[in-house]
């Protein structure tokens, strides 16, 4: 290396060491000194842990009735956050309903990530298509989100599944929009530039060199939309329409004890709380994650 | 180094216009015309240094060359065959012939890419070379432009400027092109980084029989590094001349305004300052006539009414315009 470009290294050296690590470890030692973020993460991994090992941490079946112990209050023997009305214990309702709340927000948001990315890249991407796709986007924008869900729902049939498809459709048009708007600059830069003039095609432009660069948004995007999906799913379900009794869906515990409010307020309560616990731990983590995923970071 | 005999590429009446759009319709309300009209053969193993102020469309033409973007109008002859209006799927067997290195080493490289992966690119998209090939070609690569093996796993972001240039030059060469585009190639380095990076290019261009299109407003570093100096002024060519003819005798008024702006060493000398007035006109609504009769100080009537053609007015070096 000739001389006047070592002292340029040199020079740089301090920040050098920092870059070799990895953007993913950069960006992690950035979350961890955020204590909400945290906090959101301690929530979202034992969730993680319930949904896993369900079957191991609870010895009740979450469905099975036993109508000698219904509507048993929170701290009882054997069921420490009690009974429902027809039995069933409640702790192991709500392990069995964090592997639900789980399964929809991940595959309804990994569904919608899937057609919003696709439909952003394209239409930041190829200009002729912007246009129309954008139009397409802002259709499914003029509906309420929740009124969109209960369309496709009325027209599909009320299950989880089709729950999970309503609220991925109801994701695509934002982040659609989102990754549209990253495209758009992303694809001003020069290197993109230089891979044309390499030769390289559109295909392999936008998921090589593209997408990667517009991974910061898309991540944030993904976690707070884990929070709607899972508040979206309780609502639908709450209303009737999601998951159907017996299944131990939050929501639907939710709308069972209703009836039970004075009776026994833990039917609600509890479900409750663990829905927004676990909202709230996915909306912290977004914050956390956008102020790490700073864009002015140097980013390696 | 020259050979006068045969151009390696022919542009003629290359014009790049960018529609301006407005209203509510987005209909086309005019044309930027950052190119106008640019004829000249470029020959094998010259270096053509191009300069001009900002906005002059030096940066635009190169582009325009590579077919990087789509030609309003002209035709560009590489190596006998017509490439202006090729397809973009037949032009990329073009591309392995031209390359371009450019200005800001920082921008044009991926942030995401390791050093090894992205000069693997090139190999990937046009050979059907093994992994294990490619990493070997690559090594030498990095090599050939004065960076280390240990190079090859590294971000970006761990170089300096003039390290991240030679990637970028190593990225250029790769497939073993014939011409290179340097826009600015150098102006975003110090100056002495600069220099090694000009060494770099003049031992590559020995090497490879390269040929470059030199665009700078650095008029020192173009009059060191090139054969041929060609001056844009709005879209059009001014002036065209062998490098040390136009620097020791030029004869458009706007090519001796620039030459009089370069900065001399020597303190308190006096010197002819040819000052310009005004400010580059829009190119969206360029001056009828000659382009540069606004703020040319020989201008007439004449100048105002009728363009200047591009004539040869002793070998070797043309001029557009009337009072030479």
């Amino acid at each position: 290396m000739p001389a006047s470009e070592a002292v340029a290294t040199q020079s740089k050296l301090g920040k050098q060491t920092e870059g070799k690590q990895k953007v993913i470890v950069v960006t992690l030692k950035k979350l961890l000194k955020n204590r909400l973020a945290v906090f959101g993460l301690f929530i979202i991994f034992i969730q993680i842990l319930m949904a896993v090992f369900a079957p191991w941490i609870t010895h009740y079946s979450p469905v099975t009735q036993s109508l000698v112990n219904s509507e048993l209050p929170v701290g009882s023997e054997n069921h420490w956050l009690g009974t429902d009305n027809y039995g069933r214990d409640m702790w192991s309702r709500i392990v069995f309903g964090a592997r639900i709340s789980l399964v929809v927000g991940l595959v309804s948001v990994i569904l919608g990530l899937t057609g919003g990315i696709a439909l952003g890249l394209i239409s930041g991407y190829f200009r002729k298509l912007d246009g129309w796709i954008m139009r397409f986007v802002d259709l499914l924008f003029a509906f309420p989100g929740i009124l969109l869900a209960m369309l496709i729902i009325a027209m599909l049939g009320t299950s989880l599944v089709n729950v999970m498809i309503a609220i991925s459709i109801w994701s695509i048009p934002t982040c659609a929009r989102i990754v549209r708007g990253s495209v758009l600059s992303v694809k001003k830069q020069e290197y993109i530039v230089a891979m044309k003039s390499l030769g390289a095609g559109n295909s392999r432009i936008l998921i090589k060199h593209i997408l990667p660069n517009c991974m910061a948004p898309i991540i944030v995007f993904a976690t707070m939309r884990m929070a709607t999906a899972i508040l979206s799913t309780s609502a639908l379900s709450f209303l009737g329409l999601g998951a159907q009794p017996p299944t131990p869906e939050w929501g639907a515990m939710i709308a069972a004890g209703q009836d039970y409010m004075w009776t026994s307020p833990h039917m609600t309560i509890v479900p409750g709380i663990a829905i927004m616990l676990v909202v709230f731990a996915f909306n912290v983590l977004g914050d956390g994650l956008r102020d790490a995923l700073d864009p002015n970071m140097d980013l390696g | 180094m020259m050979n006068l005999q045969q151009p390696l590429l022919q542009i003629n009446n290359v014009k790049k216009y960018y529609p301006i759009k407005g209203g509510i319709l987005q209909r086309v309300q005019g044309h930027v015309k950052a190119v106008e009209d640019v004829t000249i053969d470029v020959y094998e193993g010259e270096t053509l240094g191009i300069v001009g102020e900002s906005g002059c469309g030096k940066s635009t033409f190169g582009r325009a060359v590579l077919r990087l973007e789509p030609l309003t109008e002209g035709s560009i002859v590489f190596k006998g065959q017509e490439i202006g209006t090729l397809s973009d799927r037949k032009l990329k067997a073009f591309k392995r012939e031209m390359q371009m290195i450019f200005q800001d080493p920082y921008a044009s490289l991926n942030p995401r890419q390791r050093v090894g992966d992205a000069l693997e690119e090139a190999f990937i998209i046009h050979t059907s070379l093994s992994k294990k090939e490619r990493k070997e070609k690559v090594l030498n690569l990095l090599d050939e432009v004065g960076l280390k093996a240990e190079h090859y796993d590294r971000y970006p972001h761990e170089f300096s400027g003039g390290q991240r240039q030679r990637i970028g030059i190593a990225r250029a060469i790769s497939l073993n092109p014939s011409f290179i585009v340097c826009d600015e190639a150098v102006s975003a380095l110090d100056v002495s980084v600069q220099a090694q990076v000009i060494k770099l290019l003049k031992d590559l261009q020995e090497k490879h029989q390269l040929t470059y299109m030199f665009i700078s407003h650095d008029l020192g570093v173009v009059r060191h590094i090139s054969d041929r100096v060609l001056v844009m002024y709005l879209g059009n060519t001014a002036e065209l001349a062998p490098a040390d003819r136009i620097y020791d005798n030029p004869l458009h008024p706007y090519t001796k305004a620039l030459l009089s702006a370069i900065p001399r060493p020597v303190p308190g000398r006096k010197r002819n300052r040819v000052k310009l007035e005004g400010d580059l006109p829009n190119p969206a609504n360029p001056p009828k006539g000659c382009s540069f009769h606004t703020r040319c100080p020989l201008a007439t009537v004449r100048c105002k009414e009728e363009r200047p053609i591009w004539r040869e007015v002793e070998e070797n070096h043309f001029v557009a315009c009337h009072e030479v």
